[in-house]
């Protein structure tokens, strides 16, 4: 066998204070399919970044074909032979289908800007050869018929197989595929798979990184599974996939000290109802005639794989986005055409992933900026100077998230932009908090964080349920979401496959296969598409 | 190419039309041009913004005005240094403001114009400070001084269809493809192994040389130059020339160029204060008119003759 095509040997990366790569090795042989894969914050873009030369690793290094390239810029990559696409495709929406074909080849053609003022024998040699195989690129994937379009008419499928007709136009031997199949709905992730086949028969390399792990076990041949910027696990998907380290990964494992009990009779009036939502972001499918209900004093978990449609649903309650289809109600009123801001004054607190703190005010200051639609509701005056009893209720309810977090007391005049990532998410719960919502929605927020503080943002829910406030969990530590909370939805593709007192879904040996979407590499899309019912 | 004879036409007509107002105003267009068309081709075509795109030219009619009068060459030869010399400072600056992004390419470009205009009202014994250069020597053609405005009219729009017909070919090309690609996404072009800064620098190099011909011409055409006219008030300008040409669009710009020049002369009575005019006149393009007046005037249009459309509709019902 000869040496693999690229190496990646001992590559770290640290961001800061978190270390986004440890000491990350793997090989990818010459002609072979090759699926990265690992939970959301796993290290897998940075990876990418990391070998494509976007990023400058702190540590190790990378080779391709033998010859070191890291440290190269990423145009220097992609002459050497190695093309990437982009998580949201990045097609250039100013050009038409065949220009963003040809601009990808352009740099490989040898096109330069003098031979383009002159537009003598040697420019238009390389524009009719640029044209020529632009065609063959867009046949290969698909998408000849489209040629003269504009780039940003195309659906979302169809932009990810332009995305890989400009990687193939670069005349890279390796293509590394950034979540190809992110967005697609079956057929059009049957077709993609046919393509990244097509493309190997071609005689290249593909690597590409995708939480469908439906579509990892069709396609690749090995996979190299990350986890908090470790290699977990490397091999044939037979493998991978009965690896326990690897379901653990995905699942998560915290013990949670506080434990729900008596979680079905808090079940009695429903205060949040989302009746058959559809969202889709132009032409892919992110929620499909997704039903739920919160009832008043519960924690109800939402779970699923990175893009299952978790953080769109939330967007969709709180107003970020309109749905298509389906009725919203809180507390019995319909939500529909109620904008964003007019929804936190009913009662709907949302602590964004990410957190979205503002840097440069202090931890007080921020936690007060969570009240202002009360504030500017009594009038100016309080804006500017908050008196009364109005200040007084801000007072307390600050207090009152000094006391669920002490550890934001100790920081009131700190400026939120030093914080450290579990003292910034404290401080985003307690911004969307202060308001005394009605329902706090919660997303992602253990994400990236060490297991113990973690575990504390977690342990503070149920204290929350027990203020009557109903609490809406986004998670991907789904154990620890299970064991935090009343009753769970999980959902697979926009979908909600299954339901039920998160005990009984957390025992549930099934889930961890529906959970994970495994079962989408077997074609059989009828055993997907039936919710999996929990008996309770 | 019918654009080109129907241009030619045009001059033609107001070349023979044996008003000397006409012709000036012509000359003046041409020499706007030039600056302009390569601003285009990097603000439009390749997204980077210049906000002193008028050092270039001043550069230029300096160089060339100070290599013929000072050291006494040959007019053509100073006006052909002058010309490399500023592509080749163009493409320096451009190593130097490229790095940034944004805002902050933004104030770089602007802190160069000015650094430009100080220097030339500073360095009295080479530029002769405020009161300028005068008595440059004019260019030659066989025996024949290019000094009015007849007379500098064909050198002018020779260069300026040249330029015209030069970035044509640019954007046609494959190169104009990776330019369109650097300005709608950089990290994008890079994956295609377009190296964003380099050809942002020869962009920037092909705008330098273009303002630098255009300034070079001026300075020799007139006679005489001040620092006056190549302050950041003509980036601006410039600016506002491109804007209404939609940024992107070679015959657009003319356009554009053709608007303000014949706007200025409008604006004569308000002295200093036709500043105001311009500016409200860019904030008005850019909020309502992105694509440029042209685009703009279309699209209006088509609103009015559907309204109209729809009136006349409504009103047989």
């Amino acid at each position: 066998m000869s040496a693999p095509l690229l190496e990646v040997r001992d590559v770290s990366v640290r961001f800061g204070g978190l270390q986004a790569l440890d000491a990350v090795s793997f090989d990818v042989n010459r002609g072979e399919i090759l699926a990265l894969i690992g939970p959301n914050g796993a290290g897998k873009s940075t990876l990418l970044n990391v070998v494509s030369g976007a990023l400058r690793a702190n540590a190790g290094e990378v080779r391709f074909k033998g010859e070191r390239i890291d440290g190269l810029t990423a145009d220097g990559v992609n002459a050497r032979g190695l093309a990437r696409t982009f998580q949201g495709a990045e097609v250039l929406r100013a050009m038409t289908v065949r220009e963003n074909v040809m601009a990808a080849g352009a740099a490989h053609a040898g096109a330069s800007v003098v031979q383009g003022l002159a537009w003598l024998g040697p420019a238009r040699r390389v524009a009719a050869s640029l044209e020529a195989a632009s065609a063959t690129h867009l046949a290969t994937v698909g998408l000849g018929a489209l040629a003269e379009a504009s780039a940003g008419s195309l659906t979302a499928g169809q932009q990810r197989l332009l995305a890989v007709a400009r990687a193939l136009a670069t005349g890279a031997e390796l293509l590394i595929l950034d979540e190809p199949g992110a967005g697609l709905n079956a057929t059009e992730k049957a077709f993609l798979a046919d393509v990244i086949e097509r493309v190997r028969r071609q005689g290249r390399t593909v690597v590409f990184v995708e939480h469908d792990l439906g579509l990892v076990g069709r396609l690749a041949e090995r996979i190299v599974v990350l986890d908090h910027g470790v290699r977990i696990a490397a091999g044939p998907p037979r493998e991978v996939r009965s690896d326990p380290r690897v379901i653990e990964a995905y699942l998560g494992n915290a013990h949670i000290a506080v434990a729900r009990t008596g979680g079905a009779a808090r079940t009695a009036a429903p205060l949040l109802e989302v009746r058959g939502v559809s969202v889709s972001y132009g032409g892919s499918i992110a929620l499909d005639r997704v039903s739920m209900q919160v009832g008043e004093g519960e924690i109800v978990a939402l779970v699923g794989a990175n893009g299952a449609g978790k953080s769109s649903l939330l967007k969709a309650i709180a107003g970020a986005v309109e749905p298509q289809a389906g009725a919203i109600a809180l507390g019995g009123e319909e939500l529909r055409r109620v904008p964003a801001a007019a929804r936190v004054r009913r009662g709907l607190s949302l602590a964004p992933e990410g957190r979205a703190l503002f840097g440069s005010l202090s931890v007080r200051d921020n936690l007060a900026i969570g009240r202002f639609g009360r504030l500017r509701a009594a009038g100016l005056r309080q804006v500017l100077w908050p008196s009364g009893a109005e200040a007084a209720a801000l007072e307390a309810a600050i207090e009152d998230m000094f006391c669920l977090f002490p550890r934001l007391r100790e920081r009131a005049g700190q400026l939120a932009g030093t914080l450290s990532g579990g003292e910034g998410q404290m401080l985003a719960i307690g911004r969307a908090l202060v308001n005394r919502p009605r329902l706090l929605m919660l997303d992602e927020p253990s994400f990236g964080l060490a297991p113990q503080v973690a575990k504390e943002i977690l342990e503070a829910l149920p204290r929350l349920s027990g203020q009557g406030i109903s609490v809406l969990l986004v998670e991907q530590n789904a154990q620890a979401a299970l064991q935090i909370s009343d009753r769970a939805y999980v959902l697979v593709g926009g979908r909600v496959a299954a339901e039920g007192p998160s005990a009984a879904l957390a025992a549930d040996p099934a889930i961890g296969e529906t959970y994970l979407g495994w079962e989408g590499a077997a074609p059989d899309a009828a055993q997907r598409s039936a919710p999996v019912a929990v008996a309770t | 190419m019918k654009r080109v004879a129907a241009l030619l036409a045009a001059l033609a007509a107001v070349y023979f039309s044996g008003s000397g107002y006409l012709v000036n105003l012509a000359v003046v267009t041409a020499l706007f041009a030039l600056p302009a068309l390569g601003l285009s081709l990097l603000m439009g075509y390749t997204g980077q913004i210049s906000l002193g795109h008028a050092a270039f030219v001043g550069l230029g009619a300096y160089a060339s005005a100070i290599l013929a009068k000072t050291l006494g060459l040959d007019p053509w030869l100073a006006l052909v240094f002058a010309v490399v010399a500023t592509t080749a400072i163009a493409w320096g600056i451009g190593w130097l403001v490229f790095r940034l992004h944004g805002h902050h390419l933004a104030m770089a470009t602007l802190a160069f114009g000015i650094i430009v205009h100080v220097a030339t009202v500073e360095m009295k014994g080479l530029t002769g400070g405020q009161d300028g250069l005068s008595a440059i020597p004019p260019l030659r053609v066989l025996g024949l001084e290019l000094g009015t405005d007849l007379a500098v009219f064909p050198l002018a729009w020779l260069a300026c269809i040249g330029a015209i017909l030069l970035a044509e070919n640019l954007i046609r090309s494959p190169a104009g493809l990776t330019m369109r690609a650097v300005a709608e996404n950089e990290t994008v072009a890079a994956s295609f192994g377009i190296a964003p800064d380099a050809l942002k620098r020869r962009i920037m190099a092909i705008g330098g040389c273009y303002a630098a011909l255009g300034g070079a011409i001026y300075a020799h055409y007139l006679g005489y130059i001040s620092p006056g006219p190549f302050d950041v008030g003509f980036s601006i300008r410039l600016l506002l020339m491109v804007a209404l040409g939609g940024f992107a669009g070679i015959w657009s710009v003319l356009f554009g160029v053709v608007f303000v020049v014949v706007t200025s002369e409008l604006l004569k009575p308000l002295g200093r204060f036709d500043v105001i005019v311009y500016g409200v006149l860019l904030v008005v393009v850019m909020i309502y008119c992105p694509r440029g007046l042209l685009d703009g005037f279309r699209v209006a249009g088509r609103a009015l003759g559907r309204r109209f459309a729809g009136a006349a509709g409504s009103g047989r019902v």
